[in-house]
């Protein structure tokens, strides 16, 4: 149907809300709850009201839908004030601390402050104002009731930030089904909150962290950690960096998502002083030859099927927490951090002659969750903790910015070739459906015995949340399939539990498109910006000039030296873990 | 004539069988055993019966909205949630005769096809409460309720859900989640709740008043009911008269009266007490305009004239009421009870509530008659639900009545 913005005639579909419409015709209307990971929005922040020949009052755009015969307008003098007023509530309630804030120069509350000229605490009195010290309590005495959350090891909350766009409540509940959030108390004490305000107690997917517009919630900070270590004579630092970090890292610094800057990563990494930097792609590829085997052990021992993929942390935590029941289910591999990360303190420490006691071990990683898995009890493998300190992408930038250091005006660099030759297989761990592509281009050339004429598996590809195939092996049909954020692995999981799927091999993913939609990317994030990063990804898989895990040079080499054969008492030992039931 | 209050203080409200002497449960069998729901529904159109709580809805027609939307489960719910400062009609309703409201409940899901009814109270009215209880378990007795009620093949089952006493959920749909078991907010409309309202099916929310109307109606016919009030405006209403009136308390007139006659004729507040000098009537609860001596002629009816009727309370202020005081109970409550969904409502009545403080310490700062108008502005305009609009009403008018006198 035909509508009118800014009398302007505009294209848009029936039901949909104005919102949208303005969006895709790149008509700029402020928003603060609405997400695009978050659809149909909810109306709470008033930040989008426009005037419509349809009703009297203003209108929420997020939730109004069109009609025929519409007229929109979105300047009008009544639309400015409600912005601005509406802000500079919001503005008198906020922190107000941008200079030492870890979202400064990408709040989404100081973008709309800035361009509305929000510059003053309009509802809040100045010192200068009162007449008397009793006064006092006059200023911003709101934040009687702040909530802190400093006891989880990945996420970090602090309510003086929020400004209740309820973004964390409504991912946490409707793409991850977790519910870890909800509102606290009522009119200005209002408050997100989790129940009895307990500590965090979810699988630190940190969706919350990547939608929420300020920072209300954020990963928990290690940088400083990582600076001590970085400082400390006596320590080598030794870092990693996950498949997906060179395809979003540019976007911090002002790249398009999905622009590949792996050279400018190592060299930005290097540039603060971390003696090795080593790809954790290749850990990828170690997941993977011990993944493919583990598959074919399965399918000799005709089970337990399906075998679920386990390098998603949060989604080991999610099968523990609420399915225990599938935990024989879980792959017993590592994920490819804690894969590659009691390789350096082992393999590569007693090759280089260097005491493992000296080492910080440290990966950069698009994952919250990720700080956690480095501290699950069992995890160390090398007789150390094998991963020290886990960044996100969002603290290295950080980092990096406070360091005034810009990887733009670096000259590209190598990762270190002891633990840095990695292949397209691994590279795909980025995303959803990549870990299966990968495992698959080594599992059928085990089977079969004989080489993949293709390598793409283009069916287990894409974007939507549960994807299904079925692969002739040898006459065996493997059956696969692949899902991202827990929703969708939860009616999986149900559907296997009523007997209705019957998979061999399921890979899953907490976050929506795999680790390149992970809860420690860059903001902002959403489907079109994840559909950017994608493409780089899948580029450059393609132009790798090895593209199967197991031909990689470096694990060959590993394997004959080090580990022996997959499968072996000591890959046993290094890279194989167990799980615990943690349901409640 | 009464139709409300007629029984007050003559039947025990602890005793169904005192009701039923006075004719009570007849509309219901007659419902039951001599009309179609459809038939029902009608004849409470054909009637004109409209909303109590305030918004003057049609109930007819919302019952047949929830009547003609095709579900398995349907709900009644009875809103007796009643929380303005200051209103009472619903509890006394309650206290003085529960089987009225509770008939009108039962006519009502009888015709809508809900086989459950709750009634939602403000869970501070404990005594009624109880007195409620206590006649819904008579009413079981006598076969009111339950299954096959009064032999037929209607099944309804009546509860009673204790609300936690916010303003808030007298809203349907902040109403409606409190009674899921969420928070007691208002949601996104539509759906309206009779096509999609409690556990997503058609749900009728009727306040208590309105559904006291419904036997007297079903009884005496819809052409006796529209004659009585004014044309759009049929029926009776309860008026509560606050402040300084020589009689206070709960008055039954005619829709239509005027405020004039409420507050000045002997039947109802009988004048002003003594002494007392008239400066304005606040009419419709803490979200009621305020009106001058001057305008109080206009007809109470719905959707007539420059202020609504409302729940129906008068709060008569005169000319030694501190209203820097007022101001403030006015900002306190809504600050209290904004559910802390939207933006404006949310942080808007909380900076309003802070002015009124330092109005009432007599400590204005100068930016804050900027900072008020901003706030009502944004509160009348850009809110979700109407909670923001009613709490910017009765300051809005104080504003331009004693903005002078105030700021100075």
């Amino acid at each position: 149907m035909q509508i009118k913005i800014n009398n302007k005639s505009y294209q848009a579909d029936e039901g949909e809300p104005i919102l949208s419409v303005c969006k895709r015709n790149g008509i700029r209307i402020p928003t603060l709850c609405a997400h695009p990971d978050l659809l149909p929005s909810e109306g709470a922040c008033r930040m989008c009201l426009v005037e419509t020949n349809q009703s009297k009052s203003l209108v929420s755009s997020c939730t109004q839908k069109v009609c025929k015969g519409m007229e929109i307008k979105t300047e009008t003098a009544d639309v400015k004030r409600a912005r601005k007023v509406n802000l500079e509530l919001l503005w008198a309630d906020h922190a107000g601390k941008c200079a030492s804030c870890k979202r400064n120069g990408r709040c989404e509350l100081q973008n709309l402050a800035e361009e509305y000229k929000v510059d003053e605490f309009k509802f809040v009195p100045r010192r200068k104002e009162l007449r008397s010290e009793n006064e006092l309590d006059l200023l911003k005495d709101n934040w009687s009731h702040v909530a802190i959350d400093e006891k989880n090891p990945c996420i970090a909350r602090d309510s003086e930030y929020c400004i209740e766009c309820r973004r964390c409540i409504r991912i946490c509940r409707d793409m991850q089904t977790v519910e870890a959030y909800g509102m606290n108390y009522r009119s200005s004490k209002t408050n997100v909150g989790t129940p009895f305000e307990i500590p965090l107690d979810c699988i630190f997917c940190g969706q919350c962290s990547a939608v929420c517009p300020t920072a209300a919630i954020t990963e928990k900070d290690d940088i400083e950690k990582f600076e001590k270590a970085l400082k400390d004579p006596q320590k080598m630092v030794v870092v990693q960096t996950a498949p997906s970090v060179r395809f979003t890292i540019g976007e911090e610094f002002g790249e398009a998502p999905g622009t590949f800057w792996e050279g400018k990563l190592v060299a930005a990494l290097k540039e603060i002083g971390c003696d090795k930097v080593f790809d954790t792609v290749l850990g990828a590829d170690l997941t993977i030859i011990e993944e493919a085997h583990e598959l074919i052990r399965r399918i000799k021992n005709r089970g337990p099927f399906p075998m679920f993929t386990s390098c998603c942390p949060s989604w080991v935590l999610y099968v523990e927490k609420y399915y225990p029941e599938f935990i024989p289910n879980l792959s017993t591999c590592k994920s490819p951090q804690q894969m590659l990360a009691p390789l350096v303190k082992t393999y590569w420490t007693q090759k280089e002659k260097i005491n493992p006691e000296q080492i910080v071990s440290v990966s950069i990683m698009p994952c919250t969750s990720k700080k956690y898995e480095a501290q699950r009890e069992e995890i160390n493998a090398s007789g150390h903790q094998d991963v020290d300190i886990v960044l996100t992408i969002r603290e290295l930038a950080r980092l990096l910015r406070k360091k005034k250091i810009d990887p733009k005006k670096l000259k590209e660099r190598k990762f270190d070739p002891a633990l840095g030759i990695s292949t397209g297989a691994g590279m795909l761990f980025a995303q959803s459906g990549g870990v299966m592509e990968a495992a698959l281009r080594t599992a059928v050339e085990k089977i079969t015995g004989a080489e993949l004429g293709k390598v793409e598996f283009e069916m287990v590809r894409g974007e939507s949340g549960a994807r299904c195939a079925e692969i002739d092996v040898d006459g065996m049909k493997l059956r696969v399939a692949v899902v991202h954020e827990i929703r969708n692995a939860k009616n999986l999981l149900e559907e296997i539990e009523k007997g209705k799927s019957d998979y061999h091999f399921v890979e899953v993913m907490a976050c929506p498109n795999g680790c390149i939609g992970g809860g420690g990317q860059p903001v902002p994030t959403g489907p079109a910006v994840r559909k950017a990063r994608i493409a780089g990804v899948m580029a450059r898989d393609k132009g790798m000039p090895i593209r199967k895990s197991h031909e990689n040079p470096v694990l060959k080499k590993i394997y004959k030296e080090f580990l022996g054969h997959p499968g072996s008492e000591k890959a046993e030992e290094l890279l194989h873990t167990k799980y615990t039931n943690r349901k409640k | 004539m009464q139709i409300l209050t007629k029984n007050w203080n003559k039947i025990d409200p602890l005793r169904i069988d005192s009701y039923i002497k006075t004719g009570g449960y007849e509309s219901l069998r007659k419902a039951i055993r001599e009309m179609t729901p459809e038939k029902i529904i009608e004849e409470v159109k054909k009637s004109g019966l409209r909303g109590r709580g305030g918004a003057g809805f049609p109930t007819g027609d919302k019952w047949d909205l929830a009547a003609k939307t095709p579900a398995k489960e349907k709900y009644f719910i009875c809103n007796l949630d009643e929380s303005e400062p200051g209103v009472y009609k619903d509890r006394t309703i309650a206290e003085k005769n529960p089987h009225q409201i509770i008939e009108g409940l039962l006519i009502g899901a009888t015709a809508i096809g809900a086989k459950k009814a709750f009634i939602y109270i403000n869970g501070y009215y404990r005594k009624q409460n109880e007195i409620l209880e206590i006649a819904l378990e008579q009413a079981r007795g006598k076969e009111f309720i339950g299954r096959s009620m009064l032999g037929s093949a209607i099944d309804i089952e009546v509860d009673i859900f204790q609300g936690a006493g916010a303003y808030i959920c007298g809203e349907e749909t902040a109403l409606i989640n409190s009674v899921e078991g969420n928070r007691g907010e208002p949601r996104l409309k539509p759906p309206y709740p009779p096509v999609a309202g409690l556990f997503g099916k058609p749900t009728i929310v009727n306040n208590a008043e309105t559904l006291a109307n419904v036997p007297f109606i079903i009884k005496r016919g819809a052409k006796t009911y529209s004659q009585i009030g004014v044309s759009g405006s049929p029926g009776t209403k309860l008026f509560v008269l606050e402040g300084a009136v020589k009689k206070q308390g709960i008055f039954e007139a005619p829709l239509g009266t005027t405020a004039q006659e409420l507050i000045y004729n002997s039947l109802y507040g009988g004048g002003m007490a003594s002494g007392k000098d008239f400066l304005f009537a606040q009419i419709g609860g803490a979200s009621g305009r305020l009106v001058t001596a001057g305008k109080l002629d206009q007809p109470l009816a719905y959707g007539a004239g420059e202020y609504n009727l409302g729940c129906g309370s008068i709060f008569v202020a005169d000319k030694s009421t501190d209203l820097k005081n007022l101001l403030f109970s006015w900002a306190d409550f809504f600050h209290r009870e904004s559910c802390g969904k939207c933006v404006p409502c949310r942080e808007g009545t909380y900076r309003l509530w802070e002015i009124a403080k330092r109005i009432k310490k007599n400590e204005i700062l100068k930016r804050d008659k900027e900072n008020i108008e901003d706030i009502l502005w944004t509160l009348s305009n850009t809110t979700f639900c109407p909670l923001g609009n009613f709490a910017a009403i009765a300051w809005s008018d104080a504003m331009k009545m004693f903005g002078k006198e105030i700021f100075g």
